[in-house]
């Protein structure tokens, strides 16, 4: 019967494409819409993780309790020794090393002497390796104003504002003027590649990305970082950051040694426990009524369904076929429709979400502000319960639409079939 | 208005159907005026929390005074001439006068921007009143996240060095007067706030001030020697992260009403499907094809109407509680720097109201009219038999 | 009138006292400057994990003008320093750049230290920002001493007042404490070696601690010192960082 069924869901396109293609979108909308919304409530957390607490983050307890005064003198030794420990340990995530500064910029006239100065706020990362994401993590690709992003050590990204107000353009020199973890004054000269808009205040007053190895070099840390970040390859999960930070702990963070490495998660970071959690709940409500609102909608499409083939199922009754067989049919049918939806649905919605998970939507051209580094981009993310999700709609809506329209052949009189028939 | 009756007749009549769809519709209604509202109520709350904390209503710069350049706050600083003197004596103006200092608790040096504000200003929430009855001691008030994170309570004492006008050191212990808690983080952070006389006596800028805060009565005008800043420019990069919520909320209401709308386009197609024998009965009345396409139009963007009815029955009660009790916000959001009340209440303009419900019953009727122009193409004669073309 | 014998009597003492005081200082200040002097230091920074050494060589003429070149670690080696009056241009070989070092900037760290940059350049002659009394004398490390106070006698200078533990033979501050404004102790001077140069002591060991920061300050000691040697004007032009 199910063969018989399907020829005849392929054969009639009124049968089949409509309701399909409905079908389809109503999931593809409940999946993406799903991603999109834990995206968009995740997003203060995930800036916060891309640019400050990582998911997770090794310090040494020393400098995680001076924190905000960028305490480089007190930062990790032997930042390749750990790193390696940690790929080796974790080597699912991606692990980074950043050094945070502070300094004056220095733009020199033709002489090399100062021509202007201003503070600025340092940040070192990883943009050099091939294989780096910290670039796009950072989102300096889309916030480059001029320029390109340094592409060989001794090269240097720079905020526009400051590049404009002292007339510093992409070509030019450009000297940090900083101290050393040691507090040794140090200098180095760097070209400016590029300039960003950063989209805070603050950091467009003056500041500067350079590489970590540059900047490992400059600021006497070779092999010193003060910080190595973990990502784990895809949306933050609590219960493996506590497992990877429990573990790491025992192991290596020994309380007699304000030196050694400590590792912090995610949560336990700035308040970002109860903001995940609130972020999690305003997800999983928004969901519910997403999928409240695309059940209502399919099971609406199912009784429109049975509406579409009032007729037909009359003709059938009038050759005799059992009320009961008509009905299985038109439920199995509906499974059918359904699970072919929901699939395709499914399918669509998961690549889009997969899709602005990598790539995200850009407001920022509607916005005052673009090339912003805080973007207004909002990207969606793909959730193990995207999978099945779509189902609850599709299939289920749409069964229990169809099941109740069904449910009005029983009340159909043979005898008044042909009259309404008009045969 | 036989198109309004018909297409009441018609929608009442399909039962389940209509309600089905008029209830989708009326989710993505009220939902787009939720978030919109929370977000709106967020921003409300957050600019008026910073402006009764900090910025009042903007503040007169010392030209020199750029608050992202610390390295300024040590020039910038300027006499409080006698007509300023006299507005603030009428509670129009606060002078708050900025001392860079380090600050030692433990035994850890860091830095701590001294706050010199007027004990019986009124224009700024900050409890300085507690600054009034200093006796011998220097006392201060400074943030609850301030107090946590450097372990000082009530009572404690901590040393901060700072320099006079002239660079010479001076170094006292502080006693905390108070606590304050505040949704601006900003307020806080790293500040210490101290009476303003005690601080000019401290660092011999008698009768000297960093920034004049603008309270509600000040009528705003130019100042010599002052740089008037707006609310507005003090609040740029606040203003920028609202903007980015409501764009992310455009897509999540949006989407919504796409799954609505389809539903109606959907209910339409099969209308039209089905009636045609009724099409062509009022072509053959005498109705033009555009009068028809009416009647179906209006019935499909009745569908918003419904909803918007529907959607106060419920949504109404609902955003009258919540504007009642609130929306908790995750505790300590403010830590991420951000200006944000403990619980938001959301603030649903009419602006807002009347944007959704243009949007909703815009959008119902073009989906609606969608499926029904194909009626123009429909040949009367075959629509009365009520064949398929 | 005995009372007023006593108030005479005592009146004098305190106004030899003071006359001895600033002989002292006077002598103090003959000691540790002259018209020019050329000296070869080291500098030991204990910071919280490692110390660093770091010399130097400086060149000074009068109160104004003096030139250090930085000869270890090689990191450091080779940067060079330009004070003229109270401006400060500092040269970095790596980079080939003359940075100069305004107000503000003036106020952090040298190398790391507990000393800032403004410590190190004022260098006006204590008897004449300073105006001293005796307040004691005292044996401090088996050493006689007097025992100074020393206030401010003008405004824009660091330090409110100083204790200063001097040598009664040699004319040398073997400790030395500065205080703040309001009489809070901020940083401690101590000697613990003094040699002779010619005919004048100058304290070769010394260390230089903030008191309200933990730690254990930083060391200094002098290597070598020549005293009024011809010392080439050009060097003291920014022209001469570059060399």
């Amino acid at each position: 019967m199910i063969q018989f069924l399907f020829k005849g869901i392929l054969r009639d396109k009124s049968r089949s494409l409509l309701p399909v293609i409905i079908i389809s979108i109503g999931v593809f909308l409940t999946i993406f819409m799903s991603g999109w919304m834990k995206g968009i409530f995740t997003d203060m957390i995930d800036l916060n993780a891309k640019f400050t607490t990582g998911h997770v983050k090794v310090m040494t307890q020393a400098y995680a309790e001076n924190e905000k005064q960028l305490p480089n003198d007190l930062a990790l030794m032997d930042a390749n020794k750990w790193l390696s420990i940690l790929q080796k340990e974790n080597p699912e995530m991606e692990w980074v090393q950043r050094i945070h500064f502070g300094g004056l910029l220095d733009v020199p006239d033709s002489n090399g002497e100062t021509r202007a100065q201003g503070p600025a706020i340092g940040k070192a990362i990883d943009l050099l390796s091939p294989n780096s994401h910290e670039a796009n993590r950072m989102n300096i690709t889309k916030s480059l104003v001029k320029g390109s992003l340094p592409s060989k050590n001794g090269q240097a990204l720079i905020s526009n504002e400051f590049a404009e107000r002292f007339g510093v353009n992409v070509g030019d020199d450009i000297t940090l003027f900083g101290s050393t973890m040691h507090g040794s004054m140090t200098f180095q000269t760097f070209k400016v590649s590029g300039t960003l808009n950063f989209g805070m205040s603050a950091l467009d007053r003056g500041a500067i990305i350079i590489d970590i190895s540059d900047a490992q070099q400059a600021l006497d840390m070779l092999d010193v970082t003060s910080e190595i970040l973990g990502y784990f390859n895809g949306d933050y999960n609590d219960n493996q950051a506590e497992l990877i930070k429990t573990n790491f702990n025992n192991k290596y963070t020994k309380a007699d040694d304000e030196y050694s490495p400590q590792m912090y998660k995610l949560t336990d970071q700035g308040g970002l426990k109860e903001m995940l959690m609130q972020a999690e709940n305003m997800t999983s409500i928004m969901v519910f009524i997403f999928i409240v609102a695309m059940s209502i909608v399919l099971w609406n499409t199912g009784l429109l369904g049975g509406l579409r083939r009032y007729s037909e199922y009359g003709v059938r009754l009038a050759l005799g076929e059992e009320k009961s067989h008509i009905y299985k049919t038109i439920i199995y049918e509906a499974i059918i429709i359904g699970s072919i939806g929901s699939i395709v649905g499914t399918i669509f919605g998961l690549s889009a979400c997969f899709y602005l998970q990598e790539n995200g939507i850009d407001f920022s051209d509607l916005m005052k502000n673009v090339d912003m580094m805080m973007p207004p981009v909002y990207r969606a993310i793909v959730t193990p319960d995207l999978f099945y999700i779509g189902f609850i709609p599709g299939l289920f809506a749409m069964t229990l639409g169809n099941a109740l329209a069904g449910y009005s052949i029983y009340k159909r009189k043979t005898a008044t079939l042909f009259k309404e028939l008009e045969v | 208005m036989i198109a309004i009756k018909l297409a009441y007749k018609n929608l009442v009549g399909a039962g389940l159907r209509t309600w089905l769809n008029v209830s989708v519709l009326s989710f993505a209604f009220v939902l787009m005026i939720f978030y919109n509202g929370m977000i709106e109520g967020w921003n409300r709350q957050a600019r008026n929390d910073t402006q009764d904390w900090e910025i009042g209503q903007g503040q007169y710069w010392e030209p020199s005074f750029d608050r992202y350049d610390p390295y300024t706050y040590q020039d910038a600083h300027q006499v409080i001439s006698e007509p300023i003197i006299q507005q603030i004596k009428k509670g129009l103006l606060t002078p708050i006068l900025l001392v860079q200092a380090n600050m030692y608790p433990q035994g850890r040096m860091q830095s701590v921007l001294l706050k010199g504000v007027d004990p019986k200003q009124n224009i700024l929430k900050l409890p300085t009143s507690d600054l009034r009855f200093s006796s011998n001691e220097t006392c201060a008030i400074i943030g609850k996240r301030l107090a946590d994170e450097n372990k000082l309570s009530v009572g404690d004492k901590v040393l901060v060095r700072w320099r006079d006008k002239n660079g010479m050191f001076d170094a006292i212990e502080i006693k905390i007067a108070s606590i304050f808690k505040t949704d601006v983080p900003s307020v806080e952070n790293g500040n210490m706030y101290l009476n303003i006389e005690v601080l000019q006596k401290m660092t011999g800028m008698t009768n000297e001030a960093s920034i004049l805060v603008a309270g509600k009565d000040s009528k705003l005008y130019d100042i010599t020697n002052w740089d008037f800043k707006t609310p507005d420019f003090l609040l740029t990069d606040f203003d920028a992260m609202i903007q980015s919520k409501k764009a992310g909320g455009i897509i999540m209401s949006g989407l919504l009403l796409i799954i609505a709308l389809l539903a109606i386009f959907d209910t339409q197609v099969l209308s039209i499907f089905r009636r045609q024998k009724e099409i062509g009965t009022y072509i053959a009345m005498g109705m033009t094809r555009s009068q028809v396409v009416g009647i179906f139009t209006v019935e499909g963007g009745a569908h918003s109407i419904l909803a918007a009815l529907v959607g106060a029955i419920y949504g109404i009660p609902l955003f009258i509680w919540l504007n009642k009790v609130g929306i908790p916000m995750a505790a300590n959001s403010q830590d991420a720097g951000i200006t944000i009340a403990d619980t938001i209440y959301p603030y649903y303009s009419l602006d807002l109201i009347i944007s959704s419900l243009l949007l909703v019953i815009i959008s119902a009727t073009i989906v609606s009219y969608m499926p029904a122009r194909k009626i123009a193409k429909l040949k009367p004669t075959e629509a009365l038999k009520g064949k398929i073309q | 009138m005995k009372y007023i014998a006593i108030i005479i009597l005592s009146l004098l003492s305190i106004s030899i006292w003071a006359q001895t005081a600033s002989e002292i200082l006077q002598k103090i200040d003959d000691n540790m400057s002259s018209d020019n002097q050329i000296i070869e230091s080291s500098m030991t920074i204990h910071g919280k994990r490692n110390s660093r050494t770091i010399t130097s060589i400086t060149y000074t003429v009068g109160t104004e003008k003096s030139f250090t070149e930085y000869l270890s670690p090689a990191r450091e080696k080779g940067t060079k320093m330009l004070k003229l009056t109270d401006k400060l241009w500092i040269y970095s070989p790596s980079t080939d750049r003359t940075i100069q070092i305004s107000g503000h900037m003036l106020r952090q760290s040298v190398m790391g230290s507990d000393m800032s940059y403004e410590d190190a350049m004022d260098d006006r002659k204590l008897s004449e920002v300073y105006e001293a009394n005796i307040i004691g004398e005292e044996t401090y490390e088996d050493k006689a001493v007097y025992v100074l106070e020393l206030n401010a006698t003008v405004n824009d200078i660091a330090y409110h007042s100083r204790k200063m533990w001097v040598d009664k033979q040699k004319f040398i501050p073997l400790k030395e404490e500065l205080y703040a404004k309001s009489g809070q102790l901020l940083k401690q001077f101590t000697v613990s070696e003094v040699k002779k140069f010619n005919n004048r002591w100058y304290p070769t060991k010394m260390n230089y601690k903030d008191m309200l920061k933990q730690g254990k300050g930083t060391d200094m000691n002098v290597i070598s010192i020549k005293f009024n040697q011809d010392i080439p004007e050009y060097i003291f032009t920014k022209a001469a960082l570059k060399q």
